[in-house]
């Protein structure tokens, strides 16, 4: 596959995805790097809204728009659900591997990073009783990335509807037992520190 | 060398004295003056009103005030106090200066003494009203000191058996209906006729359980239930009235929402919220010193639809504009003069604000500065429905203060009305005013479209020519290159 192919295949996955993400699974066509790529691209356009979308839809303070925590936190969280996900289908007979699983979430992302910049450039040019066209479009762009997701799984994992949404429902268990267990990990490592640096003074103020 | 120091001397001097002078036009003043802007966020405003020394008892040689609970000034300006510690009534002329002691009067012949006065209201006509709390009854004098009436031991079926009438705090309108605060009294304050007769209660707080404290209640036993604290609604703490009848009343809110209300004749309360509700501060410390929701305890009417509410936990003044949008902050809890320990009434006498300390037992008295004056102008001129002439005002006020967002938005809609649109978004934007903008916004852009309709339909022609002819030519070089073949 050629690398043109490779970087149009996402346009490919969203208009077919049934057979897109069939083929990333087993046929090697997609490419975690463009997949970490769009979730750069998205992080990116979602922050551009935050900042830039016109002032009638724009509701967010300006002085919390932290671009770059908002694209770190995306791959944080990128990262986390595709552990959760990663942990609960290896248990339950998924077929798909991590990559896939980071590729499905990546390509899914396409048609939020397509409609978000275009949004709000349309979003500086409306008043405030058209602003549902706004919504709309941010909303479908949404709802499409939801869709694809949900079908992405299913695909890689080979796995039936009912089978993915309870993996799913599992999957943000799973997230919260991560979260749970890195907190707890946080405040012990904080304890041990704690002590060593007790245990330092100690000796020093004896010496 | 020795002539450039010689060059220098007057320079420094003249340094220093522009340093004293930003000095005096930043008046020091010991608290913070803050407001809120739309985001609720904290940003320094200049202050609005300063110290202006204070009267004390010892001040007006008739011995330390005693935790007085109430001031009221006339519409002569004279100025009543509620000395309450020591039952007596003091009366201050226009100029502050002791006019009288009010210590007792002619109870049907015979001599008739207060206990624990702590409200005082004086009518137009200088009628006396005094909220006699430990002699558990209100009485009215007239001007010349003889007794006018008594209102004491309301009857009524809504009123328990066991409940004894302490009145506080009293306001009375018009057409001398009073209103009165009593101590455990939580159904509302009372209102009694002109004769003295209980009519009702008026601005009932309702009592509102989240579904939460309902689970919770549920879940518990009877015995539990019976331990835990009562759902009763708050008490109000202060009471004025405007001179259209409408009467302003403040309550504590533990959770910072509401503290102000305005009831009209019927009782409902009729106040328009700003953005950020009606409580004093919007956001506070959970724990420590001067922490918690604001306490509002008590309110004065100004003109024109402002009032200034005196908040008890960090001792500041609030001050509102009849839609609710809060105007300027000052004030705060200290020893240094301005500051207070426990403030616990507020009035106005002409532009001067008059905040009562129980604790000191003294008045602090406060000016307005250029800035307080011209917000309180703006506002005034905004109520009475001249925009136009308050658009002036609203930019001497930006010029002090950049992030006043209601000049903003005062500026942009007059703009809007002239029809100067782009100017209008620019003003309403600042002033984070969605609303219109969006309608200068429209105005303005419907504007270029008609301006360039002619450039915008000849740009669609052109193209529809050229993708027609397009589309001919390729049919006729397809033809020719099929005719090729």
């Amino acid at each position: 596959m050629s690398k043109k192919e490779k970087l149009l295949y996402p346009f490919y996955v969203i208009s077919h995805p049934f057979d897109g993400f069939y083929e990333v699974r087993h046929r090697g066509k997609g490419s975690v790097s463009l997949a970490l790529l769009l979730i750069f691209l998205f992080g990116l356009s979602f922050s551009l809204n935050r900042r830039y979308a016109g002032f009638v839809v724009n509701l967010i303070n300006p002085r919390h728009v932290d671009s770059r925590a908002e694209i770190i936190g995306i791959f944080l969280a990128v990262i986390l659900f595709a552990t959760a996900n990663w942990s609960i289908t290896c248990l339950m007979e998924g077929e798909g591997r991590f990559k896939d699983i980071i590729t499905v979430i990546g390509y899914s992302m396409l048609p939020m990073v397509i409609v978000f910049v275009p949004a709000t450039f349309i979003s500086r040019f409306i008043a405030s009783d058209e602003e549902s066209i706004y919504y709309l479009i941010i909303s479908l762009s949404i709802i499409y990335f939801v869709i694809l997701l949900l079908i992405g799984i299913m695909v890689i994992h080979n796995f039936g509807f009912g089978k993915t949404l309870g993996t799913l429902l599992l999957t943000f268990v799973a997230l919260l037992l991560i979260i749970f267990i890195i907190l707890l990990l946080l405040s012990l490592i904080n304890q041990v520190w704690l002590f060593l640096q007790s245990v330092y003074t100690e000796l020093i103020m004896r010496g | 060398m020795k002539r450039n120091r010689i060059w220098l001397i007057p320079i420094i001097l003249l340094m220093l004295c522009i340093n004293v002078e930003t000095a005096i036009a930043h008046a020091n003043v010991p608290y913070h003056t803050y407001n809120y802007d739309y985001w609720e966020d904290i940003y320094y405003t200049p202050a609005a009103y300063v110290p202006n020394g204070n009267i004390s008892g010892t001040k007006i040689d008739i011995g330390i005030l005693n935790s007085p609970q109430d001031i009221f000034v006339g519409e002569d300006e004279r100025v009543y106090i509620a000395d309450t510690g020591n039952n007596r009534i003091v009366v201050l002329d226009k100029n502050m200066k002791l006019e009288r002691i009010i210590d007792s009067f002619d109870n049907e012949g015979s001599l008739d003494t207060f206990k624990a006065p702590s409200g005082i209201y004086v009518t137009e006509r200088n009628e006396l009203y005094i909220a006699d709390t430990d002699n558990l009854r209100v009485i009215a004098l007239n001007e010349d000191g003889s007794l006018l009436k008594i209102i004491s031991n309301p009857k009524s079926e809504v009123l328990a058996n066991d409940f004894i009438f302490a009145p506080l705090k009293i306001t009375v309108d018009y057409a001398d209906r009073a209103y009165i605060i009593a101590k455990n009294m939580f159904q509302g304050i009372m209102a009694f006729d002109e004769n003295g007769e209980f009519t009702g209660f008026t601005g009932t707080i309702n009592v509102t359980i989240t579904a939460y404290e309902k689970i919770w209640r549920k879940l518990s036993t009877k015995a539990q239930r019976e331990r835990q604290i009562q759902f009763i609604p708050t008490e109000f703490t202060g009471v004025d009235i405007s001179p259209d009848g409408f009467v302003y009343a403040t309550n504590i809110d533990g959770g910072g929402e509401q503290s102000i209300r305005r009831l009209n004749p019927k009782g409902q309360d009729v106040i328009k919220k700003g953005r950020g509700g009606l409580s004093g501060d919007l956001t506070w410390r959970l724990a420590g010193h001067y922490s918690g929701a604001s306490r509002i305890v008590d309110i004065v009417y100004r003109d024109n639809g402002i009032y200034s509410v005196v908040d008890k936990t960090r001792g500041r003044i609030f001050t509102y504009d009849h839609e609710g949008n809060l105007l300027y902050i000052f004030g705060g809890m200290g020893s240094q003069e301005g500051t207070f320990k426990n403030p616990v009434a507020i009035e106005e006498k002409g532009e001067e604000i008059l905040v009562l300390d129980s604790y000191r037992g003294e008045i602090l008295r406060f000016l307005p500065t250029q800035y307080g004056r011209l917000i309180n102008e703006a506002v005034s001129l905004r109520f009475d429905g001249d925009e136009a002439s308050a658009v002036n005002v609203w930019k001497q006020v930006l010029e002090l203060d950049s992030n006043f967002e209601l000049a903003y938005v005062g500026i942009g809609k007059s703009y809007l009305a002239a029809g100067d649109n782009k100017k209008a978004m620019e003003y309403l934007k600042l002033g984070m005013d969605r609303e219109y903008y969006s309608i200068a916004y429209k105005r303005y852009r419907d504007d270029i479209l008609k301006d360039n309709l002619s450039y915008i339909l000849t740009g669609a022609m052109v193209l529809i020519v050229v993708l027609s002819l397009r589309s001919v030519i390729n049919k006729k070089m397809g033809r020719r290159v099929v005719e090729d073949e």
